[in-house]
């Protein structure tokens, strides 16, 4: 009705009659939440993936991710980032309800306790070599080995279990708001989680090019039926949302052929789905190619970029009056 | 004790009294606005209409934004209203997302540039720093004026019924649209309008009971939703400009009147 002046107090808003995208979350300071959920999506993946099949830079690289790139963005992102404590308990107890709250819990928590099991393992792979380094505490090394063993696997669990409420609480985040209908589904969680698993599947066999001790063929037979997996979600999260409500049958629409369709089709389906599922179905016939390899690592990361973008994107509020002409 | 408002949608003239009041007794930066006025337009059978409506935070008994808060900075009082402590708040804007009625604002520095930029501050900017100091960083609403509504009742004042213990935008309500009250007394001004009148509240489907209510309005578009055309309202000025040449025709006979 009227555009935004410097008076813009006395106009009347067109404010929630029509739907109305969410922008705080994707847009200017927003694109921090976009990256710190990519990168939420990349580090908790790969570090689940690297403790699965045992590889110690894989967890590492995983747990640098999310310590230092997802953590710092969502950081920066808040109005008043030195408060960040009161998310916390004691301080509050806040984390009964609020899945930020939580999200900070597990975040720290798979901080502490992947710090930890990364330096047990460092112990359990390279004793040898400290053994070698310092003669004098072979003895000690040799009687700690079994307690740090065992350490090492109970540090495992408990970080594997952070690493996955880590990777999901963004989805639970989103989908408990009831004002944006697509994000408001059980299905956005999963397919966030299925994705962050496949994404860490393709870093996994990233990261085992330039240290080794990875079996391609395992990851690979894995990224097939993860990436499977990942379509079936994403088709069914779409098809569902589409007649959930009108407002998430807006979303989907602009997700196929609106305006961020190029980078569904492009980004989603194309680079984070059919490209990295070719290449995968090609090594079965073809042996292992390292360029294909890397391509496919390539595409399968910017498809994560993707996702992430298109779901915060595409978040449409539910107008607050009932449907009329307007929209 | 639930304090809750009641706006009845024919008299409102769509004249920002309660906007221009609010801003003045919050002392608010100059791109943040508590409550709104919205305007919907629908065109049933030939017959567009245009209606406002007043909105701002509906202190929501079930709170979304009281359940999303990571720092319990957004907490509801006992009495009904949904208050932020901005001490406490760290800015996420989960609050703003949550809001199915989108009546929360995140203060950043463009929101607050000023009203004088390059100059000096006013003295009434001075004193709205003092008395009510907005945090760049952090999210606000509307509080139903509860610092009104605390004084006046520790002066055993009744807000709805004494001007000082009742929200600023009812008081300066030129159109007596608004009326605010205690919906727990079922014999308050408040209820019985509800009662009579068919209140209803803003997307009750997602069942977080406002505590703002509506009267007189049939939105979606069915019958007229404004006033009825026999009353010179603001609304059905609004309603006249909004049709063909002859109704516009009728407004200027109106004015001759």
């Amino acid at each position: 009705m009227h555009n935004h002046t410097s008076r813009q107090w006395m106009i009347t808003h067109e404010w929630m009659v029509k739907p109305m995208h969410q922008t705080e979350w994707i847009e200017k300071r927003g694109l921090l939440v976009w990256l710190a959920e990519v990168f939420s999506a990349l580090g908790t993946g790969l570090y689940l993936i690297a403790i699965f099949v045992d590889n110690w830079w894989g967890a590492l690289i995983g747990y640098l991710i999310v310590v230092f790139l997802k953590l710092p963005l969502h950081l920066l992102y808040l109005g008043k980032p030195l408060r960040f404590w009161r998310t916390m308990p004691p301080f509050s107890g806040a984390w009964r309800t609020s899945w930020i709250a939580r999200g900070v819990v597990f975040s720290v928590s798979f901080s502490i306790f992947g710090f930890a099991q990364l330096v047990t393992s460092f112990f359990l792979t390279q004793s040898d070599m400290l053994a070698g380094l310092l003669p004098n505490i072979d003895m000690l090394l040799g009687q700690l080995h079994n307690i740090i063993y065992v350490a090492d696997i109970i540090l495992k669990v408990i970080a594997g279990i952070f690493v996955i409420l880590t990777g999901i609480y963004c989805g639970f985040m989103m989908s408990y708001c009831k004002s944006v209908p697509f994000w408001n589904t059980g299905m956005l969680p999963v397919v966030i989680l299925n994705a962050g698993i496949a994404d860490g599947l393709a870093l996994m066999m990233a990261t085992g090019l330039f240290t080794g001790g990875v079996d391609f063929h395992i990851l690979e037979h894995a990224s097939r039926l993860v990436l499977g997996i990942n379509a079936i979600l994403l088709g069914t999260y779409l098809l569902s949302a589409s007649y959930q409500s009108i407002t998430a049958e807006l979303s989907v629409k602009e997700l196929l052929v609106g305006r961020v369709a190029l980078i569904f089709w492009l980004g989603i389906v194309l680079f984070g789905i059919v490209i990295p599922l070719i290449i995968s179905f090609t090594t079965m016939f073809t042996g292992m190619a390292t360029e294909l390899l890397i391509a496919g690592i390539i595409c399968h990361t910017a498809g994560a970029f993707a996702l992430k973008y298109c779901i915060l994107k595409v978040g449409i509020y539910k107008p607050i009056l009932p449907k009329s002409i307007v929209y | 004790m639930r304090w809750g408002m009641v706006i009845d949608l024919v008299k409102c003239t769509r004249c920002h009294a309660c906007v221009a009041a609010c801003r003045i007794e919050h002392f608010l930066p100059l791109h943040v606005t508590w409550p709104r006025l919205i305007a919907l337009e629908t065109d049933v059978g030939g017959k567009p209409e245009l209606t406002t409506f007043p909105v701002r935070c509906n202190q929501c008994k079930e709170a979304p934004c009281v359940e999303v808060c990571p720092t319990e900075a957004t907490t509801k009082r006992a009495d009904g209203i949904v208050v932020i402590d901005t001490n406490k708040c760290i800015g996420c804007r989960y609050c703003v997302i949550a809001c199915p009625y989108q009546n929360r604002t995140f203060i950043s520095k463009d929101k607050d540039p000023g009203y004088f930029p390059g100059y000096d501050l006013t003295g009434f900017e001075k004193k709205g720093i003092e008395l009510y100091p907005h945090q760049v960083g952090t999210t606000e609403k509307c509080n139903f004026c509860a610092e009104r509504i605390d004084a006046g009742m520790a002066k055993g004042l009744v807000p709805g019924k004494d001007r000082d213990a009742t929200p600023a935008c009812v008081n300066t309500c030129q159109a007596r649209a608004m009326t605010f009250g205690d919906l727990d007394d079922p014999d308050s001004e408040v209820s019985v309008l509800i009662r009579e009148r068919k209140g209803f509240t803003l997307q009750p489907e997602y069942g977080t009971e406002p505590s703002v209510y509506y009267v007189d309005g049939k939105i979606g578009g069915k019958e007229s939703n404004i006033a009825p055309e026999n009353a010179r309202t603001g609304s059905y000025i609004q309603y006249l400009s909004t049709v063909d040449i002859e109704s516009k025709k009728r407004i200027d006979g109106l004015a001759e009147e």
